[in-house]
């Protein structure tokens, strides 16, 4: 009777524990959570690493499966050097993995992300852009995990796609970090308006710079805010965001695509729409237009889902199905993410690949 | 004398291709003087010119000029070949609508068409240019849009299919008459499209992306052009097909309902229902034209306009008599099941405000006569009743562990009454009426009163394990999920507080909540409604409001789910269905009252009652009525499903028992 224990509790206990439901017997549950094992890296991706806490002690019988088994990785904040991602992508090789047992299999209560983005193996520029920024804190004033997860895909000649994707991107990271982030960690509570209003606001903002200094540009958009296990999409244009849960992989964006109307509308199958001249035609994308219609969702992230963010050179190239069994293979996100370029580079690599990849906490 | 420049031998360079070559006051083939640019895109450019050979008049003519730039000679070879191939097409033809051609050549790089030219404004400049297209002069140009179409449609061997069909490419000339321009010829220039695009043609069939072209293909874009000439809405900036989301009766107040069941045929998703040729499109348009509001007689019959499953806003019987008169409740009597008959019914002394719950044999119902009532629940017998010292406007709940009734009084005292008999087990006094239905779980009772407080209960003695002070009357429900208990105020706020009966986090609506929040416990949302007319989705471990939605008058009623749609009543007479995720409406359904009564979902179905006496049965996924049910008074009560029956209380005084038909 946990919970009925929890009525009487000290509640300052009861803010230590995980607010998710408990997924191990509650008997095991440490009253306190351990340091983690491994911390928060530095800028430069380091890893550090607490041996104090290594343990062996807690098995977990469906270890095989990292959807299931509690996921213990580094975050490693930095992208991988391009040129360097570049040779090793092409190869299709990527680094050993750690054992597991190395670092256990202990929870740690924050999320992981890998990013990558890659020009591509026909394409002279990238004109894709990916933006992060995440922010976790343990401390009394309790503040919520902070991420927000971008990949813009830009298009336009005379660099203006590159442009476009880029301006985007800053503006909404700008947007949301005076809207939402300021004042979550200044403690405020954070305005009564809607998040999905506020990122909205923060994209419609975007298109209006946008049509003023890169007025031949255009960018589709896809956007995460994580705010503790909440997920908050804003989302235009054919990038996508899948949501990987065990066995599964759904994506939770709809694409404003002719070709995914066509489908929606029982006139094309998806594997037509591959090979449609008009494939990549879009019906809404941001620097179209004065205003911009921008789908929001909200989406709870169950313990260890993942969830990716891409632009279609790599859906394009890779099965949803392919998608999911890289992103359970691998345990390091960012491991994931050069995989995931790697393979749509083999295949071709006609376009650019942008790849963001968050690894929830179990 | 003007400058006269010749044109440049051959033009090489690949760049120069590009631009535009011909300026004016050149002179091409020895006859056309350029005077300006007409327009031009992409592929080509279409100049202005003077016919040379004329010199007592000045003969104008338009040039049009295509680049062939293709790199491959044999790919080269083959374009010039299609656009001579249509150039010899136009040339057969003979129609007022079609501009006349009078020569083809190719030059250096380039393939010329020169054709007559038309002195007018394409209806793209119509649209920009004016505030609101005549409806009748739209009617017209749609009958000689029909006409040419036809014309084109019935050449011999094959049909010409214009393939084009758009306000750019129609033209209204000085005399006020159509003339179709751009045959379509530039089209079969394009070759696949690499790089991404934004927008679509907007105007095209879907059928077309298939590659299946047809003289339907041509009747949907001309139903595209008048629905973009009717509502001023360009479908190139729109989700492609998505014409019947913009209904046109919406966005223009005077188009003649005859007029937009024709626009709307054309634009039939399957072009099997669409109108089979122009000509019957045209005989549907003429009708119009000379008692638009009246005489409107046509062969649409019983396909209506559905253009990719969702349901039109046309009545198809509806539209022979204009603006009139049948009403749509009409048919829906016809569509519902009038012989719903109640098992039966039970009378208390007073209005039913709230909603029974069944236990085994028994049905609990309090009334505002201060009494709970226990009936059998198959016939609807009294076994016990129950005096308080209020009136009672909370519903019971049933604690199945404890054998109790539970629930709260205007009396100020909140019961736990014996199921078999109404004697009471244990009592609970609060300092103001108790209002709020209770809520039990994890083996403890949770509700608020109007002395401000939250309180929880042992279930099994009534002992207070602690009370959280809000600060204003609670008569929302309390929410209980494994870490929180969420309920609202009439401040506006609402509260979630932890188990241990701490403040977690609170959320402050404009006006009071007498919604009760739902906990959508998978994704960890809570919907709530609140008198400030807002649905709010907030994250329920933090508050953090995720979406609002805003309906037209307060909520009082309490939200529900089905699959992944938010269901609640609003004063303002419609019930909701809004996706969870995004916040958008999925359908609604009105009422001829406000509703303040909160919906439940039974398997496919959401049941409510509304102030407008009726109890409705919706399909839970379009919104549609399947029955619905009169009761003697305004419904402000929940239902509640007890096996095959359905129960409900009305301020008749009356608790119904209705076999659950869906």
């Amino acid at each position: 009777m946990n919970i009925i224990r929890r009525l009487f509790n000290n509640p300052t206990n009861e803010e230590l524990k995980p607010t998710a439901e408990p997924l191990i017997a509650p008997e095991t549950l440490p009253n306190a959570m351990p340091p983690p094992l491994v911390s928060l890296a530095t800028s430069t991706g380091e890893i550090a690493l607490n041996t104090d806490t290594l343990t062996t002690d807690i098995t977990n019988d469906r270890a095989d499966d990292p959807l299931d088994a509690p996921v213990a990785t580094a975050i490693v904040t930095k992208p991988l050097d391009p040129d360097s991602v570049s040779s090793l992508n092409l190869e299709g090789a990527t680094r050993e993995l750690v054992p597991d047992q190395l670092y256990g299999h202990l929870l740690h209560n924050h999320l992981t992300f890998g990013v990558a983005s890659h020009v591509g193996a026909v394409r002279s520029n990238n004109q894709d852009a990916a933006f992060t920024l995440f922010s976790a804190g343990r401390s009394a004033d309790e503040i919520p995990d902070f991420g927000l997860f971008i990949v813009a895909d830009g298009m336009g000649g005379h660099h203006d796609g590159e442009k476009a994707s880029a301006l985007v991107a800053r503006v909404i990271a700008a947007q949301v970090t005076k809207s939402i982030f300021m004042p979550i960690i200044q403690g405020d509570n954070i305005s009564q308006n809607p998040i999905s209003e506020l990122l909205i606001n923060a994209v419609e903002k975007a298109n209006a710079d946008l049509n003023v200094k890169v007025p031949e540009g255009g960018t589709t958009l896809s956007s995460c805010l994580v705010i503790g296990g909440m997920a908050y999409v804003a989302h235009v244009g054919d990038s996508r965001i899948y949501l990987a849960q065990r066995d599964t992989i759904e994506q939770i964006t709809r694409d404003h695509s002719l070709v995914q109307r066509l489908i929606e509308l029982d006139q094309l199958t998806p594997e037509e729409a591959r090979d449609h001249p008009q494939h990549n035609v879009l019906y809404r994308a941001l620097g179209q237009n004065e205003s911009v219609e921008v789908d929001t969702l909200t989406r709870r992230l169950p313990p260890r889902s993942r969830l990716l963010i891409c632009s279609d050179g790599l859906w394009n190239l890779v099965e949803d199905h392919e998608l999911l069994d890289v992103i359970r293979q691998f345990n390091n996100p960012q491991e994931a993410c050069n995989k995931l370029i790697a393979m749509a580079n083999m295949r071709g690599g006609v376009d650019n690949i942008t790849v963001v990849l968050l690894y929830m906490p179990g | 004398m003007p400058e006269t420049n010749l044109l440049p031998d051959k033009v090489g360079a690949k760049d120069v291709a590009l631009d535009t070559s011909l300026k004016s006051n050149d002179v091409l083939h020895n006859r056309y003087k350029i005077m300006g640019v007409l327009g031009g895109g992409g592929m080509g450019t279409v100049y202005q010119a003077r016919d040379l050979n004329f010199i007592e008049v000045r003969k104008l003519v338009a040039v049009k000029e295509m680049h062939t730039i293709a790199p491959d000679a044999t790919l080269r070879a083959s374009m010039i070949k299609t656009f001579q191939r249509e150039a010899n097409i136009l040339a057969t033809l003979s129609h007022p609508a079609i501009p006349k051609i009078f020569d083809f050549f190719e030059l250096y790089d380039r393939v010329y068409i020169i054709m007559e030219y038309i002195n007018g404004s394409d209806l793209e400049l119509i649209l920009q240019k004016t505030k609101e297209v005549p409806i009748d002069k739209l009617i017209e140009w749609a009958i000689e849009l029909c006409d040419v179409l036809e014309y084109l449609h019935d050449q011999k061997p094959q049909p010409v299919v214009f393939r084009d069909m758009k306000p750019s490419n129609v033209m209204i000339d000085s005399l006020g008459k159509v003339r179709l321009i751009d045959f379509g010829i530039a089209k079969s220039f394009v070759s696949g499209v690499k790089n991404t695009m934004i927008g679509t043609e907007g105007y095209s069939a879907p059928e077309q992306y298939k590659g299946d072209i047809s003289p339907q293909s041509d009747v949907y874009s001309l139903g595209a052009t008048l629905h973009h000439l009717l509502t001023r809405k360009d479908p190139r900036l729109e989700p492609p097909f998505s014409f019947n989301e913009r209904p046109i009766g919406d966005a223009n107040p005077s188009a003649p309902p005859g007029l937009i069941a024709v626009v709307n045929k054309a634009l039939t998703f399957n072009p099997n229902e669409r109108y089979t040729n122009c000509a019957q499109m045209k005989a549907d348009l003429q009708a119009l034209r000379y008692r638009p509001q009246l005489s409107f007689n046509m062969n649409v019959g019983a396909s209506a306009p559905n253009t990719n499953g969702n349901t039109s806003s046309i009545n198809p019987t509806n539209m022979g008599v204009g603006p009139s008169l049948v009403p749509t409740s009409l048919f829906e009597d016809v569509s519902a099941t009038s012989s719903i008959q109640p098992s039966w019914k039970f009378k208390t002394e007073d209005e039913i405000r709230c909603s029974p719950v069944a236990y085994k044999d028994f049905a609990f119902i309090g009334s505002y006569d201060t009494n709970m009532w226990a009936v059998k629940v198959d016939t609807g017998e009294l076994v016990w009743k129950f005096a308080t010292h209020g009136g009672i406007a909370s519903s019971p709940i049933m604690d199945e562990t404890n054998r109790s009734v539970l629930f709260g009084s205007e009396d100020n005292t909140f019961y736990a009454l014996d199921y078999r008999n109404g004697r009471v087990t244990w009592t609970f006094q609060t300092k103001d009426r108790i209002r709020s239905t209770a809520r039990l779980a994890h083996d403890h009772v949770f509700f608020g009163s109007d002395d401000g407080k939250l309180y929880a209960l042992g279930a099994l003695n009534g002992r207070q394990i602690w009370s959280f002070e809000l600060g204003t009357p609670i008569r929302s429900r309390p929410f209980v999920t494994n870490e929180l208990i969420i309920a609202g105020g009439e401040s506006g706020e609402i509260v979630a507080v932890t188990l241990s009966g701490n403040r977690k986090w609170g959320y402050r609506t404009k006006r009071s909540v007498m919604s009760s929040p739902f906990v959508d416990m998978n994704e960890g949302i809570c919907f709530i409604g609140s008198s400030d007319n807002f649905m709010y989705a907030l994250d329920a471990n933090t508050g953090y409001n995720s979406w609002r939605y805003r309906t037209n008058g307060p909520i009082i009623s309490s939200p529900t789910t089905y699959k992944n749609l938010v269901v609640f009543g609003s004063a303002d007479g419609n019930l909701y269905a809004l996706n969870a995720q995004s916040g958008r409406e999925k359908w609604k359904f009105k009422t001829d009252k406000p509703i303040v009564a909160s919906p439940i979902v039974h398997r496919d179905a959401v049941y409510f009652g509304s102030t407008d006496h009726m109890l409705y049965c919706l399909d839970a996924e379009t919104g549609k009525e399947r029955w619905k049910f009169k009761t003697g008074g305004a419904i402000t009560a929940t239902p509640y499903i007890a096996g095959d029956l359905l129960l409900i209380g009305s301020m008749d005084h009356k608790l119904y028992a209705l076999p659950l038909v869906s």
